[in-house]
């Protein structure tokens, strides 16, 4: 078979692939990652790479306009080689660093991890009761111990073991052979002054590490959320729960397919699993090394990492397969994962230090989502509250602090840009925030980073929706209003669009456009996710305004118009103030986790209470799902104050 | 015994199809359909002060392949739509006429805003009885000749349809210019019904103009899934949901005769020729009991054991 080489630009990285293989093959061979929701089934359109030099086959496709047609713009995944080429990325195509949630966790004061979410600022004295002790899953004990002797002529292991019990009162305590072998020389050489490390591992204590001297100031872990598109990590010095410093980056899994499903039939390709695996223990490595590099910690002080995902994204994490997460009867491998030691799976710190995470609940409701619950402290409350979780795979818990329950709704990733036209996830140049004023023809706009805009995030096409609604470009049907006779509003082969930012204000050279097929997907999305809350209340016989906290989670960044989401009818209408933005929920449960065996066992109760509604399953769900496809809804009964607001006639 | 009886706070909402002289129109009778305050039939719970109306289906072509049954009843008037329109009423008593303008379908003529406005002024000089006109059913063209149709009939408070999610302001906007009412046309789905008639509404055209056609299928087609869907939507409306609170139109004939049982000759069903229009009459009854005011027909015959069944329908039974 003949070879062709392929340079990327502006990395100037090269790589040699196959006739038969694409350019996106090309890239993933390379480690540069670009955009590609449909896992090169040529759908999507995200995957646009500039030719410069060379010959290519690609197929002709409605995806690319005809200016980018001009200016020999392909798509990787449909496109192959017929010589060596050297190919350009467009900054579109980039999947750039997310900066946004770095700066969100600072600007919330994580520093005090103890108090619940929120609960921080306002209410001091109710956030003491729901403390949980500072008791992590690996500890370090200075111990001074005294030298054998005729009259004290225990062995050396149970000398070390006399020490330990006098500080905490382990049953059950184990030595591996590796520990053993060092222990005469080690003992020795310190004059009997060690630091030992002990890890809780399921049940039983083991003496993970024995160092000379005190090193008990230097025991950190990491809490790590491994979400389906964004993995985020922050590191903890254990000792004292101080948080150090948050980072987050892709989950480069995001170029074998966008969602979980796409991923699972990805694993079941031969290699796929591996590479699977390889891609998120690579994204943890890279944010372990750089969080320990920067804050001056050495890896190998890094005794445990705590990991919260979603069950598949768990699956993958330690290597598991998880074809049967996506076949019916939608079983997992395994919910509670015993903890391991990070080693096994790849992951670079101590080479004796943990991996535990937080438990799952069935195939669809994840450990991100205990992690969730055990961040809202609805769990602990006698109120009942919901959490919903916005993201591709949407999530909702319903319940207090004697029972829960919970489903999920495939609310696809439109909130996280895709199957968007211009959409794009919470990061640099982003727009995250729109008005609109048509009469002055007039739209404001925010981006993230205060950068020209590249595209839109969720955060942005909410309030997006919401003006033009308000604004009547759009109908409560989602669709655009050509009778407007606006510049904005135009027709094209695709259908209508509306352009928010014309090219010469872009980074990207381009309109920044919304389609009506984009404003469906988004209203396919946002019924998902009402419809979810509305079918758990129902399934328990309560209404929304039995609710007493409704805590919203997702990678929208810092910023989200609770108005404008509840006037699309992605939020119910009811009493403004009962909403809480908590931001990665999955990330804080992991940190508590982390700090504490007590939150852990509590999110493993919260996974043992949590009962699982397939809704799917549920002859109604159609029905109810058809009737939210409208803004804010088909029943304005439902929006009583929206409609107030806009003059709807109920 | 003592019978439980069932209130509802809402009324179906009356429509009147057709204007007089003296009403600005020219039509000599007029249809009035609606104004139910309980389910089909339902007597001794409630009100049903207008009897579901029979329409008589009249095509502005000679169809192409229309059964023998149908044929030999109107193959001496089907060259032209007036003479169909005048046998239906004289001979067969069709209350009302509905004209579909199916030549104007690109692969039909294609014929355009003229035809359909000559079309729509013979027929109205011909009969007395108001009108429903409908458009061949693709948008660009429905949008052409609907809305010249609508303004050559200015007056005649016609009832003028379909009015679709995703094309419904040409019409809107020429219903509300020249008076008419409009039909508001869903895939078999409650919401969506519910939606078409809150966009179509938001244009200024009141509820009480809007008829529901739900999407009707044929006896042995689905049409259980039809029963409920509008079994549903007489429900919601009676529980104060205005938006369904209109009266219901079935295509009962165009459904019917699509069906083999309707056509095929197949000696174990018994003789085709009665077979056709009892499959249309018994489609037609079940459709009585969902809630429909309006009903489509084709084959005399049928409609004749129709207009039987709404008569013994009709009689109180408390």
């Amino acid at each position: 078979m003949k070879q062709f080489k392929v340079t990327f630009y502006p990395e100037g990285r090269e790589v040699v692939i196959n006739s038969n293989q694409t350019l996106l093959d090309a890239a993933s061979q390379a480690g540069i990652y670009i955009n590609s929701i449909c896992a090169g089934e040529g759908v999507c359109g995200k995957c646009k790479l500039i030719v410069r030099e060379g010959k290519v086959f690609t197929p002709p496709t409605h995806l690319l306009t005809r200016l980018e047609l001009q200016r020999s713009y392909v798509l990787a995944c449909q496109t192959m080689l017929n010589s060596d080429v050297e190919v350009e990325l467009p900054l579109e195509t980039r999947l750039e660093e997310v900066q946004i949630l770095t700066e969100g966790e600072k600007k919330r004061k994580f520093l005090d991890l103890f108090a619940l979410v929120e609960k921080v600022e306002s209410q001091e004295k109710l956030e003491k009761e729901f403390i949980y002790k500072l008791n992590p899953l690996v500890k370090k004990f200075y111990l001074e111990i005294p030298k054998p002797s005729l009259d004290d002529n225990l062995s050396y292991l149970q000398r070390i073991y006399r020490e330990i019990k006098k500080r905490e009162d382990y049953p059950i305590l184990q030595t591996g052979l590796f520990n053993l072998k060092k222990l005469p020389e080690l003992l020795n050489d310190a004059n009997w002054n060690v630091t030992v490390t002990l890890g809780e591992r399921n049940g039983t204590v083991e003496l993970v590490q024995i160092e000379t001297g005190n090193t008990t100031l230097k025991n950190f872990g990491v809490a790590i959320d491994i979400g389906t598109t964004t993995v985020a990590a922050t590191l903890l010095d254990l000792n004292t729960a101080r948080v150090i410093d948050t980072k987050a980056n892709y989950n480069t899994q995001v170029s074998f397919g966008e969602d979980v499903i796409s991923r699972i039939i990805y694993a079941e390709e031969s290699e796929g699993l591996k590479k699977l695996n390889q891609a998120v223990v690579d994204n943890i490595n890279g944010l372990i090394t750089s969080l320990a590099l920067e804050n001056n910690v050495k890896l190998n002080d890094i005794n445990i990492v705590m990991c919260a995902g979603n069950t598949t994204m768990s699956h993958l994490l330690i290597g598991l397969t998880p074809t049967s997460i996506r076949k019916e009867p939608y079983v997992p491998v395994v919910n509670f994962l015993p903890t391991l030691r990070a080693s096994e799976i790849g992951i670079k710190i101590n080479p004796r230090g943990l991996l535990a995470n937080l438990p799952s609940v069935s195939s669809y409701v994840g450990g991100d989502i205990t992690a969730g619950v055990l961040a809202s402290g609805m769990n602990k409350d006698s109120d009942i509250s919901i959490l919903i979780d916005i993201g591709t795979n949407g999530e909702v818990v319903l319940g207090n602090n004697e029972w829960l329950v919970g489903c999920s709704c495939s609310a696809g990733p439109a909130f996280e840009g895709g199957g968007v036209k211009c959409g794009m996830r919470a990061s640099r140049g982003a727009i995250q925030e729109v008005r609109i004023n048509l009469k002055e023809n007039q739209i404001q706009y925010k981006t993230i980073g205060d950068v020209k805009p590249r595209g839109i995030c969720g955060s942005g096409l909410i309030d997006l929706m919401a003006e033009m609604l308000k604004e009547g470009i759009i109908n409560r049907a989602g669709k655009i209003n050509l009778e407007l006779n606006q510049p904005r509003i135009r027709k094209t082969d695709q259908g209508v669009e509306f352009v928010i930012i014309f090219d010469k204000e872009t980074e990207i050279n381009q309109d920044i456009i919304i389609t009506e097929d984009d404003i469906m997907n988004l209203i396919r999305s946002k019924a998902a996710m009402y419809v979810g809350t509305d079918f758990l209340l129902k399934k328990i016989g309560l209404s929304f305004n039995e609710i007493k906290n409704f805590y919203i989670a997702g990678g929208f960044g810092n910023y989200l118009n609770i108005k404008n989401s509840i006037l699309i009818g992605l939020l119910p209408d009811i009493s403004l103030d009962i909403f809480k933005f908590i931001g990665n929920s999955s990330l804080t449960g992991a940190k508590i986790a982390l700090l504490s065996q007590e939150a852990l066992e509590e999110a493993h109760k919260i996974s043992q209470k949590l009962t699982n509604f397939e809704l799917s399953i549920e002859a109604n769900f159609m029905n109810e799902y058809t009737s939210a496809l409208f803004l804010p809804h088909t029943d304005l009964r439902l929006f009583p104050n929206v409609s107030k607001k806009l003059n709807w006639s109920v | 015994m003592e019978i439980i009886k069932e209130k509802w706070g809402t009324a179906i909402n009356t429509l009147t199809i057709g204007a007089t002289k003296e009403e600005g129109g020219t039509r000599t009778s007029k249809v009035t359909v609606g104004g139910e305050t309980t389910l089909p039939f339902l007597h001794f719970e409630g009100e049903i002060p207008y009897k579901p109306v029979i329409a008589m289906e009249v095509l502005d072509l000679i169809p192409q392949e229309w059964p023998k049954t149908l044929e030999e009843h109107f193959k001496d008037v089907w060259h032209d739509p007036a003479l169909w329109a005048k046998k239906c009423v004289e001979e067969y008593k069709a209350e009302l006429i509905c004209l579909k303008l199916l030549s104007a379908h690109p692969d039909e003529g294609n014929t355009g805003a003229k035809e359909a406005k000559e079309t729509v002024r013979k027929v109205l000089d011909k009969v007395g009885v108001p009108l429903i006109i409908l458009g061949p059913g693709v948008h660009d063209k429905d949008n052409e000749v609907l809305a010249a149709a609508s303004e050559e009939t200015r007056g005649e408070k016609c009832l003028i349809g379909d009015a679709l999610q995703d094309n419904y302001k040409t019409l809107v906007a020429s219903a509300l210019a020249d008076g008419h009412s409009i039909i508001t046309e869903s895939p078999i789905d409650i919401n969506i019904a519910k939606q078409v008639n809150i966009l179509v509404s938001e244009m200024g055209i009141p509820l009480e103009r809007l008829v529901i056609y739900p999407t009707t299928g044929g006896l042995g087609y689905g049409i259980e899934y039809a029963y409920s869907i509008m079994e549903r939507s007489r429900l919601a409306a009676f529980m104060g949901d205005k938006t369904l609170a209109c009266p219901i139109l079935c295509i009962i004939g165009q459904e019917t005769w699509r069906a083999k049982e309707s056509k095929s000759e197949n000696p174990l069903w018994g003789a085709v020729e009665e077979r056709g229009p009892i499959w249309e009459a018994s489609t037609a009854g079940a459709f009585l009991q969902a809630g429909a005011d309006i009903l489509v027909m084709r084959h005399p015959k049928a409609a004749e054991i129709t207009r039987k069944t709404i008569q013994d329908l009709m009689k109180k039974n408390n």
